[in-house]
């Protein structure tokens, strides 16, 4: 096994997803928001990114819209595009709570889903979105794939520094009180709706450049790429890392990652010795996650610190 | 003094106008009767609320603190009209509130629970990026923990809030609301669960903030406790106003005695 090659990719998708954990950390974790549609403004940053930088459609090309515009405004119009979509998709569903948030962003990420599917004008259908630009390339000695890890751990450190610098402010400490008791946090004059909308807003722009990354490095935008299956993986990685740390957030993304990715490079002798590990692979997330939520190591590990502090 | 008329001796001038507000619950009459409950309260009255259970004494303070809507009637605080004020915008305006059932914020300590309370600059979503917000929170902290001294929780300030005893977490709710400095603070039971010596230092400060010019209504079934500090008494009844006057005089209202005591005791 290549453990080199390996572990760059661990860094640069386990960046990527490291910034949709965290997204997921500060809706739900802190913001008491269950979305299970997070997949949908991954999606959209993606797409835009694609749209932004692809040339005019030519030849067979299905798709209406190839901008060609250089990478840095395809990587602004993705996060200003996760924006937008999350307040188009926030203003009907923050109103409703618990499990009733999660299936309404779940059922609008699946519509998307589908809409990315069946519009060819948008995405190309389900051939998707093929060569998007990589506009990186090697930087003098340093090979590609060490600047797009690089590129993706800056992604994930800024969103790190932003979301810690907020989250330790009295913005995040009311944030916490809304989170445990609303009616008691509005009575002390915080407005919850709004609050709420504005964490929903400004964790859907990492999402958004981070699908653009993500874009960038696979060099495709194809619906096969963003199906629920992508949200149930951030959702494992946040629990498993433990959801009331943004550290852990980041921890549980890269673990999963790495732990994938050891599965698909190992160099399997037969065809069916990789399938069975594969789905042994399920299995083991699966009892882990289990583990984790019926016995809560990282909260039990908070309360002892902060006891001792 | 009639219903429309002021509560409270320290002055004429409402704070609190209350014209006709009634609330329904299933179809049950919780609030108002037919024709809705109208009362003032002075600016600077000190204001008991008694009445049976079910008399519907937290429903009212539910929809003078904006946590429930009410089914008609207007609400006027300091002359403007907050009758479709949300919660948070009553509390900005100054109204203030402690819950029957204390309700706090688990994953904060007891100091932040109170420091939560004031309104931080660094709330702004803008603000909270800088650093501005710093300058004001040590002043913040610092009378959050004076806060804390005159409730009797000075030394528990880093402990969980689920460390704290029931009477423990009614006084931290009303610490909370002090932090606001409200104009108008809403105390639904403060003494319930609360250790008797906590409860002579809470009439001191009740009476000490009355002093100060704030105004307080407070909903408490210890009359012993009520009548000894509270200028004027609004006794409430299956949702109506039964009477209101003096503390003297509301002890001897056979009314009143017969709505508690029942037919018998008011004889």
């Amino acid at each position: 096994m290549n453990w080199p090659q390996l572990l760059i990719t661990v860094a640069t998708i386990g960046s990527i997803f490291g910034v949709v954990t965290l997204a997921l950390n500060l809706q739900y974790a802190r913001g008491g928001m269950i979305n299970f549609g997070i997949v949908a403004y991954f999606a959209v940053g993606a797409y835009t990114y694609a749209i932004f930088t692809q040339p005019s459609p030519k030849g067979l090309d299905q798709y209406a819209f190839g901008l060609d515009w250089p990478w840095w405004a395809g990587v602004l119009a993705a996060g200003t595009a996760a924006l937008a979509f999350a307040a188009l998709t926030g203003w009907p569903t923050l109103r409703l709570r618990g499990e009733y948030l999660a299936l309404t962003t779940f059922a609008f990420a699946e519509v998307f889903h589908s809409f990315l599917l069946n519009e060819r004008r948008i995405g190309n259908g389900t051939v998707g979105l093929s060569n998007v630009e990589r506009p990186f390339g090697d930087w003098g000695p340093i090979e590609e794939k060490y600047v797009f890890a690089a590129v993706a751990a800056l992604l994930l450190l800024a969103t790190l520094l932003a979301f810690r610098q907020l989250l330790a402010s009295p913005y995040g400490r009311a944030l916490d009180a809304i989170r445990d008791d609303e009616v008691a946090a509005e009575s002390s004059g915080k407005p919850a709706a709004n609050m709420r909308r504005q964490v929903f807003l400004i964790s859907a722009v990492p999402v958004g450049l981070a699908g653009a990354v993500y874009a960038m490095f696979t060099t495709l935008a194809q619906p096969s790429l963003f199906t629920a299956e992508v949200t149930f993986i951030v959702w494992i990685a946040l629990v498993l890392g433990g959801e009331r740390s943004v550290y852990g957030a980041m921890l549980g993304a890269f673990g999963l990652v790495f732990f994938e990715e050891v599965v698909r490079a190992w160099p399997f002798e037969t065809v069916r010795s990789a399938q069975i590990a594969a789905s042994v692979e399920h299995i083991f997330t699966g009892l882990l996650f289990i583990a984790v939520l019926r016995f809560q190591p990282f909260d039990r590990i908070q309360r002892r610190m902060k006891a001792r502090t | 003094m009639t219903e429309a008329q002021p509560a409270g001796v320290h002055t004429v001038d409402a704070l609190l106008e209350v014209d006709g507000i009634s609330k329904r619950f299933a179809g049950i009459q919780a609030l108002g009767g037919d024709r809705g409950l109208t009362v003032d309260i002075g600016r600077g009255a000190f204001v008991g609320l008694i009445g049976p259970n079910g008399a519907g004494k937290s429903t009212m303070f539910n929809l003078l603190s904006g946590v429930l809507p009410a089914d008609s009637g207007t609400v006027i605080f300091d002359g403007k009209d907050i009758t479709t004020a949300t919660s948070h915008e009553r509390a900005e305006h100054g109204i203030g509130r402690t819950f029957q059932t204390p309700r706090t914020f688990e994953s904060l300590t007891v100091l932040e629970n109170v420091v939560v309370g004031a309104t931080s600059p660094g709330e702004q979503l803008r603000s909270a990026f800088g650093r501005s917000w710093r300058r004001h929170e040590a002043g913040l902290v610092d009378h959050a923990r004076d806060i804390l001294g005159q409730v009797g929780l000075a030394d528990r300030e880093a402990e969980p809030v689920t460390d704290l005893s029931g009477g423990e977490l009614r006084m931290l709710g009303v610490a909370r609301q002090l932090i606001r400095r409200p104009t108008l603070l809403l105390l639904d039971e403060p003494t319930a669960g609360v250790h008797p010596l906590l409860q002579d230092r809470l009439a001191e400060l009740l009476v000490e903030l009355h002093s100060g010019g704030m105004t307080l209504v407070v909903v408490e079934h210890n009359l012993h406790f009520l009548l000894a500090i509270a200028e004027h008494i609004l006794v409430l009844t299956q949702g109506r106003l039964l009477a209101q006057g003096p503390p003297a005089d509301i002890r001897g209202d056979p009314a009143v005695i017969s709505a508690y005591l029942g037919e018998d005791h008011a004889a």
